[in-house]
């Protein structure tokens, strides 16, 4: 049984269709990147993986279809990481992590304190506990984006999607990032797809790219098959010199710019 | 020679012709200062000109001008509150004759900056009031028919006096709205009509015209009679209004009144009968017809409270 | 890790609660007449003056303001997290001003006509407040009608349909003022502004009821409406259905708001500023947010009506007079201090 399997999906708004026809199986502890140019589909998808959107096509989540899962049962496996957070209110950090836990006990009792346990935990994971009780409004992009990491992992999810994670994170917490996913992949069987932009890092640290161009997918599988200098001129439209990094074994972009 | 003198004499006789002729137009013209096509912006001021005997000069009346009942049938220039610049101005009025206080002061400067002459009356008290009908009867170039009102409704206002006169004052309470309570208070004519009649307001030490009461006031200062006008509907049993405060005099003896004529609320020329009914509301006892009168004095020396 | 628990739970209600009631029998002690308190509880249930000022004028008065206070500042806080902005309030939603132009027409046509049931002791309960509630319900259904998209209410519409009909009803209410009589137009202003005067314990109690029970009910939303903050995908990730809770939490609180507005007319500010407030001094979790709000409007609004009846008397101000001339500098004032504290200075 698959984490997510789709097939055929297609997708589109009145007159501009995004999606055609994905099919893609996810298996259980998979950890993949989706990656492709602005406009290729990448965030469509994961609404669509995640149940904001629908689209017409099959769309099973752990063998079931996504309709017959209420929002709470969805919520108690599965996490998301939006690409921007944006909030209204003065909540703290540490709030913004615990609301995580809604699912998990009735809407009439408190959090408890095996719930105050993981959302520390999380936080820890995420290097954000320093600002546990600071208004999230008033943290950088950066640990915003690292509290919003620590309320999906406070879900205890067993399928996290992640969308452009690392789009305000320094190189530092980039890479902290990734190594923390990379383990938790390792260590919980943590199903994770990330939609990614960084060509290089998603190479890195992912064992399976996904690479969409309008809305289809164009390439699927390991680093070395889909990172080609053929597929980068073809979906980007950009030359580029691919290399192998002779210590981790995964192939590396070398932008070649026109105007040298 | 004898030519000469036949030209200034025709000259002489020229001039005298242009200079009789420009006496008689100059009368004319002094006549034509005395305004023939009034318009009303108010039902007191409308029945004020008729009250005065110049009711066919009124070309244009408000939408509530409803007496006499000539008024009805006249043209109207809208409402009270917002009445309509064209169609005032439509009918070339000489004078506009408006209420300060009630008409709105912007409209009435753009009604003067379309060169009609407009004059705006106080109505706030009734010395005022009785001022007003000497101004407009003046303005209308019969001050005597301004004298005659005056003394007729002083004249009423004497009969009610003496009626009333042996009777002891009642505090009183004249609300014009009831959800929300909304009473007459000081430095209104009504307040005045209100001790003319031989009660008391018990919002008269109040320095707004108009104000929402609360019961808690009511209560405190136990009127003696309760008057609800201008209302309209419920008039068969005003008490109900009230009976869950018992302690209020005026409730316990059954003196709670609804009156729906707004003859005595307009600031014209009924205040004399609209103190008159005012007053036999107050004082029913002063009133009653048939009720022997000799063998106790006057009728209503010491009945009640 | 500093979260909500039981022991702030408790605490910050127990000390509200107190001030609440303390605040409801200072008001009802004070008024611009003189309350002889021995003479009215030795006469209490006799037709005697002290007793019917204390039990009669006064106390309904303040046990609606209570209800009131708390149920407009109830719907501000829901209303704030529905609309997705912290200065949301009450009247945005057109349901206000669907039940003031209900109660101008019931002032107008039938002023003064009672209902047939419970006269004498339980006061007399006029037809005004259901007009103002089927003004009010009409109100909602067009609002809702017009903002309803494949099941969502979407803050945008629900804010442009409530204004937009704020502004039209707006503008029947002044062509009806210029309609009136002079007498009428008084009293229709001083409806428009709000007032909580009140001798029918039938409606109190009404109110109550129906204030109390919205409330529960709300209350038991706060988790949700936690989430929903978050934006509607953010709480769909985290299990709250967002089409769902915003019909019904729309449906409550404009019934609640139609409800107030029919009894005592459009008090306004309790509802921006209550929430505001008391998000700045205990926070955003709305487990704790909605019952001190809910406390803290009671007390406000019981306060302000007792200024209203006593600042100019022996006229009674318009109590949404007072709240909007206390409430508004005190609220420009946290306002700028929070605004210093957010930018580090």
């Amino acid at each position: 049984m698959n984490a997510i399997h789709t097939h055929n999906l297609t997708f589109g708004y009145k007159n501009r269709p995004v999606l055609h026809g994905v099919s893609l199986s996810v298996a259980g502890g998979e950890m993949l990147a989706i990656l492709g140019p602005n406009g290729s589909g990448k965030t469509t998808l994961l609404k669509i993986f995640s149940g904001v959107l629908r689209g017409q096509g099959e769309l099973k989540i752990k063998g079931k279809n996504i309709e017959s899962y209420s929002r709470r049962e969805l919520s108690q496996f599965f996490a998301v990481v939006q690409q921007e957070a944006r909030v209204n209110f003065p909540y703290s950090a540490a709030e913004i992590v615990l609301m995580a836990r809604a699912s998990y006990h009735s809407p009439l009792t408190l959090e408890n304190r095996h719930d105050l346990e993981v959302a520390r935990t999380s936080m820890d994971l995420t290097d954000s506990l320093a600002f546990a009780d600071r208004y999230l409004h008033e943290l950088s992009g950066g640990e915003k984006q690292r509290v919003m990491i620590a309320r999906a992992l406070a879900q205890e999810p067993e399928i996290l999607l992640l969308d452009e994670p690392s789009a305000f994170l320094d190189l530092r917490h980039q890479i902290q990032m990734f190594e923390l996913l990379s383990r938790l992949n390792r260590e919980r069987r943590l199903t994770i797809v990330a939609a990614l932009h960084d060509l290089n890092l998603a190479a890195l640290f992912f064992p399976r790219l996904v690479m969409l161009c309008n809305g289809r997918i164009h390439r699927d599988g390991a680093p070395g098959e889909v990172l080609t200098e053929k597929t980068i001129q073809d979906v980007y439209g950009i030359r580029v010199r691919i290399e192998h990094d002779s210590a981790t074994k995964k192939p590396q972009l070398f932008i070649r710019p026109s105007v040298s | 020679m004898i030519c000469r003198s036949r030209f200034f004499a025709s000259r002489f006789f020229l001039g005298t012709l242009i200079f009789v002729f420009g006496l008689a137009s100059s009368g004319n013209a002094a006549s034509e200062s005395i305004p023939r096509r009034i318009v009303s912006l108010a039902p007191s001021i409308t029945e004020t000109v008729f009250a005065l005997g110049f009711g066919n000069r009124l070309v244009g009346v408000t939408s509530h001008c409803n007496y006499p009942a000539e008024a009805k049938r006249l043209p109207k220039i809208g409402d009270f509150m917002s009445p309509s610049l064209e169609v005032i101005a439509a009918k070339q009025p000489d004078l506009v004759i408006g209420v300060t206080g009630a008409t709105d002061p912007a409209r009435a400067r753009e009604i003067e900056r379309l060169g009609i002459k407009i004059t705006l009356v106080s109505v706030s008290s009734v010395s005022e009031i009785l001022s007003s009908f000497k101004h407009i009867a003046a303005l209308l170039g019969d001050p005597d028919a301004g004298a005659t009102l005056v003394e007729k409704i002083t004249a009423q206002f004497g009969k009610v006096k003496r009626r009333i006169a042996p009777a002891p004052r009642r505090s009183t309470l004249l609300a014009v709205g009831l959800r929300p309570l909304v009473a007459v208070g000081g430095k209104n004519f009504l307040d005045e009509l209100i001790t003319l009649a031989g009660g008391e307001n018990i919002a008269g030490n109040a320095s707004q015209p108009w104000l929402n009461l609360p019961d808690e006031y009511v209560v405190a200062k136990a009127p003696q009679v309760i008057i609800q006008a201008g209302m309209g509907s419920d008039a068969s049993r005003p008490t109900r209004q009230w009976s869950d405060l018992k302690s209020i005099p005026a409730v316990k003896e059954r003196r709670v009144y609804t009156y729906n004529s707004d003859k005595i609320l307009r600031p014209g020329p009924r205040i004399g009968e609209g103190l008159e009914e005012i007053a036999r509301l107050i004082h029913p006892e002063c009133f009653n017809v048939g009720k022997s009168r000799g063998a106790r004095g006057s009728r209503c020396e010491g009945s009640g409270s | 890790m500093k979260v909500l628990d039981r022991k702030k739970l408790f605490l910050v209600n127990s000390i509200l609660l107190a001030l609440l009631v303390l605040s409801a029998a200072a008001c009802t002690l004070l008024g611009p007449v003189r309350l002889d308190l021995s003479q009215a509880l030795t006469h209490l249930f006799s037709s005697n003056p002290d007793a019917e000022i204390l039990l009669r004028a006064r106390l309904p008065r303040v046990l609606l303001g209570v209800a009131i206070g708390g149920g407009m500042a109830a719907c501000g806080v829901v209303l704030q997290a529905l609309l997705g902005n912290p200065l949301a309030c009450p009247q945005m939603l057109g349901v206000s001003g669907g039940a003031s132009l209900g109660g101008i027409l019931g002032i107008i046509f039938f002023p003064n006509w009672l209902l047939p049931i419970a006269s004498g002791r339980l006061g007399e309960i006029s037809w005004i407040p259901l007009a103002a509630f089927f003004g009010a319900l009409l109100s909602m259904i067009l609002v809702y009608r017009f903002s309803l998209f494949h099941g969502r209410l979407h803050p945008y519409h629900l804010l442009l349909s409530g204004v937009i009909l704020n502004s039209f009803i707006a503008a029947v209410i002044m062509f009806l003022n210029s309609i009136v009589d002079f007498y009428q137009a008084q009293g229709l202003l001083f409806w428009l502004m709000g007032s909580l005067s009140t001798r029918a314990y039938l409606t109190v109690g009404f109110i109550w009821l129906y204030i109390l029970v919205g409330f529960l009910w709300l209350w038991s939303k706060g988790v949700s409406l936690n989430l929903i903050t978050l934006g509607e995908d953010a709480a769909m990730y985290l299990g709250v259905e967002p089409g769902a809770l915003q019909r019904q939490v729309f449906i409550a609180s404009s019934l609640m708001i139609g409800a107030m507005v029919s009894v005592s007319g459009m008090i306004g500010f309790v509802g921006l500023m209550v929430p505001h407030v008391m998000r700045l001094l205990i926070g955003s979790d709305h487990r704790l947010l909605l019952p001190a709000s809910f406390l803290a409007g009671g007390i406000f609004l019981c306060w302000a009506d007792t200024f209203a009846r006593i600042l100019l008397a022996p006229a009674e101000l318009p109590v949404g007079i007072v709240t909007a001339f206390f409430g508004g500098p005190f609220f420009l004032f946290l306002l700028y201090r929070e605004g210093r504290r957010s930018l580090g200075l």
